[in-house]
């Protein structure tokens, strides 16, 4: 063991490099594609992309070596995520729709992570994600509008709702499984959307409007964010707001991947039976899946709903739980990493396919049947867990 | 109240038939490649605008309108589906047949997108719904007051004929055989020198086959196409399969005439029921899978260690 890391492990300032390296190449990307404009950019960005995932798939221990410096020097690499992520309104400046796409990229890939921990860790079909999430927006919408609840009370409430419906969906998942489970889930999220294109109260097809911005220590939401005399647009809070949500769910995801219950959650997915036979509640920990799942959506939702101030039953249909769990194969199952980037690419890509008017949702149905057959595994596919060492 | 029911009961009978059209379809597919096909109802909803397509191509080749092109026009069509589901499960399905379920699932889903936006795109105006015309009209007879249109004997016969088409063609043809092997075992039946490729393509052609059918006679009850009534179709459908059991035929046609009959009752006797159908289908969905968890007719999955 001793000699292997110390012929694969990269030195101390060789792993400090890497890790600045490697997180502010990806932030320059990252910014790079969001500014394209015209399809050509696009196309060459992508052909980059698609170099770079080439040569991951060509030489694994690319991977290896980086995921290896990153945890060299963990504090190093930390300081400069939080670094990148506080300064990168700053990059981006007065372009209001780059950050728009940032704070939607940023809440799927907190929809994406919570869809993880059944479709990753536990390989349970859920297509009711948009349904949790559409729980939580309407939920947090409905207290703010008719109760005057401010968005930090509404968030807690519109949790727990979604955590009931989460459980509520989490009982048919014992007796059912595979396709028979995958449809009880969508048949949950069409009677959700359809429940909310239908009742009065929720504003039927025109949804809700005039969500009120929230506010922070005086500070409105719906205003602009001054830091050290440098102004930024409005959305910037709701960027800060939803990056925090993602660290959230970060952290959360650790920590129950390295829990029993993620340990659980993996058996499960490895032999249900075998499962059951050393003594794990099958049954609890598939509802628990659920009700986990729920209750990050909800977080997401609520902020979108407050975002963007206006939510309508369009925001949350079928469609929409399919893209966050084509966001998690795409991304790799059960690797927090990968969730991330494929919630990033499918919330950016078609919107840059826009170049293409018309033909975007076509290219994009042809981008994942292709990523499929390509690779299947994900970009990032699952890595097997290392036990005994902490890091 | 009588009136009303016959009524409902003629309603209920032809979409109940239009229902288990598309479910036997995805029964036959998952029983063969373990794959659930969603955009099975793209593909079937395909049919409708190949037929006007083919109808106009033929009346303005020809010169003279008349009804006899639409027949023509119709067979086309069914045909074009047919092999459309064959170059579909080619280049695309098959490579999912030993994926995971859901990564087959999600790639149909995506596929079912690709279809729609291929239609929207081809066909002139493809946003804008067409106007399909009743393949045939006027009145056969009446029962209790309520006349009883040619069309909905037509969709009767039809299904029951295709039915019974399906089960003699599975029951006693070599091709039939090798099929129901397959959905036996796949791997065993390749042992027994039965070529799987083949087995794929004549089920895709079949079941598409009777999809457009499914696709033709929705379109015709309905008056007209729309580019996106596949994506219902498909739910539809698939649930109509799902909950009278994969893989079973009797299963599928049951589960179609359930998957009707809710929505026509809760269209009838629901204050306000025609918006809310799809929330009483799906509850309906949710009810069976809890008590049933393998479907109406489905066999109960056996797990050995």
């Amino acid at each position: 063991m001793g000699a292997r890391m110390s012929s694969e492990m990269p030195g101390f300032g060789l792993a400090t490099v890497l890790a600045v390296g490697i997180q502010i190449l990806g932030a320059a990307f990252l910014y790079l594609i969001l500014k394209a404009e015209g399809g050509w950019q696009v196309i060459g960005l992508l052909a980059l992309l698609a170099a770079g995932f080439y040569l991951i798939e060509k030489r694994p221990q690319i991977t290896e070596y980086v995921t290896a410096s990153f945890s060299r020097v963990p504090v190093v690499a930390l300081v400069t995520a939080v670094i990148v992520v506080v300064l990168f309104p700053f990059a981006v400046g007065n372009n209001t729709y780059v950050l728009h796409l940032l704070i939607v990229a940023q809440l799927y890939a907190v929809l994406a992570l919570a869809l993880n921990f059944q479709l990753g860790s536990a390989n349970i079909p859920n297509f009711a994600t948009g349904a949790s999430y559409g729980i939580g927006a309407y939920v947090s919408a409905l207290l703010a509008i008719n109760f005057g609840l401010s968005f930090w009370l509404t968030l807690p409430a519109a949790a727990i709702a979604a955590t009931l419906f989460g459980f509520l969906i989490g009982i048919p998942s014992m007796r059912t499984r595979d396709t028979y489970l995958a449809l009880v889930t969508i048949a949950f999220g069409v009677v959700v959307q359809q429940l909310l294109n239908n009742f009065d109260w929720t504003g039927g097809p025109n949804g809700l409007v005039g969500i009120p911005a929230p506010s922070l220590f005086g500070h409105s939401f719906a205003d602009p964010l001054v830091v050290f005399g440098w102004k930024l647009p409005s959305q910037a809070n709701f960027y800060y707001l939803s990056a925090l949500l993602v660290v959230v769910a970060i952290i959360t995801a650790h920590r129950l991947h390295s829990s029993r219950i993620g340990l659980a959650w993996n058996a499960l997915r490895a032999d249900e039976i075998a499962a059951r036979a050393q003594g794990i509640n099958v049954a609890w920990f598939k509802v628990l899946a659920f009700a986990v799942d729920a209750f990050l959506a909800a977080f997401a939702g609520t902020i979108y709903a407050f975002y963007v101030s206006y939510i309508s039953p369009d925001n949350f249909t079928f469609l929409v739980s399919v893209t966050i769990m084509t966001m998690v194969i795409v991304g790799g199952m059960d690797n927090i990493f990968g969730v991330i980037v494929g919630a990033f690419l499918l919330t950016i890509l078609p919107e840059k396919l826009r170049a293409f008017s018309d033909y975007r949702l076509l290219f994009f149905g042809i981008v994942i049947i292709g990523f499929l057959m390509i690779r299947p595994q994900g970009l990032f596919p699952q890595r097997i867990r290392s036990y005994g060492e902490s890091r | 109240m009588a009136e009303l029911f016959v009524q409902q009961l003629v309603n209920w009978i032809t979409l109940g038939c239009i229902y288990a059209l598309l479910a036997i379809g995805f029964s036959l597919i998952f029983g063969v490649l373990n794959v659930i096909h969603f955009s099975h109802g793209d593909v079937a909803m395909t049919s409708p605008f190949i037929a006007l397509a083919a109808a106009q191509a033929l009346a303005i080749a020809i010169g003279v309108s008349s009804p006899v092109w639409l027949i023509v026009a119709v067979c086309i069509a069914v045909f074009a589906v047919g092999l459309i589901g064959v170059i579909l499960d080619k280049v695309v399905i098959r490579r999912f047949r030993d994926a995971p379920a859901m990564m087959a699932l999600v790639a149909t889903v995506a596929l079912g997108i690709v279809i729609r936006e291929l239609i929207r795109h081809l066909y002139p105006q493809g946003s804008n719904p067409h106007a399909f015309p009743r393949l045939v009209s006027g009145v056969a007879f009446e029962v209790a007051g309520v006349q009883v249109g040619w069309f909905t004997v037509l969709v009767i016969l039809l299904t029951l004929s295709l039915v019974a088409l399906l089960f003699a063609f599975l029951r006693l043809t070599p091709l039939g055989l090798r099929i129901r092997a397959a959905s036996e075992d796949r791997i065993v039946a390749r042992m027994m020198g039965i070529r799987d490729t083949r087995v794929f393509r004549a089920t895709f052609f079949v079941a598409s086959a009777i999809g457009a059918i499914a696709g033709l006679l929705f379109a015709s009850y309905a008056g007209v196409t729309r580019f996106d009534f596949g994506v219902m179709a498909g739910l539809l459908g698939f649930s109509a399969a799902v909950i009278g059991g994969l893989g079973s035929m009797p299963g599928a046609i049951l589960g179609g005439l359930i998957i009707a009959g809710i929505e026509v009752l809760a269209q009838t006797f629901v204050p306000d029921g025609a918006s809310y159908r799809l929330v009483f289908v799906f509850l309906l969905v949710i009810g069976v899978l809890l008590f049933r968890p393998e479907g109406l007719l489905g066999r109960p999955v056996m797990v050995k260690v």
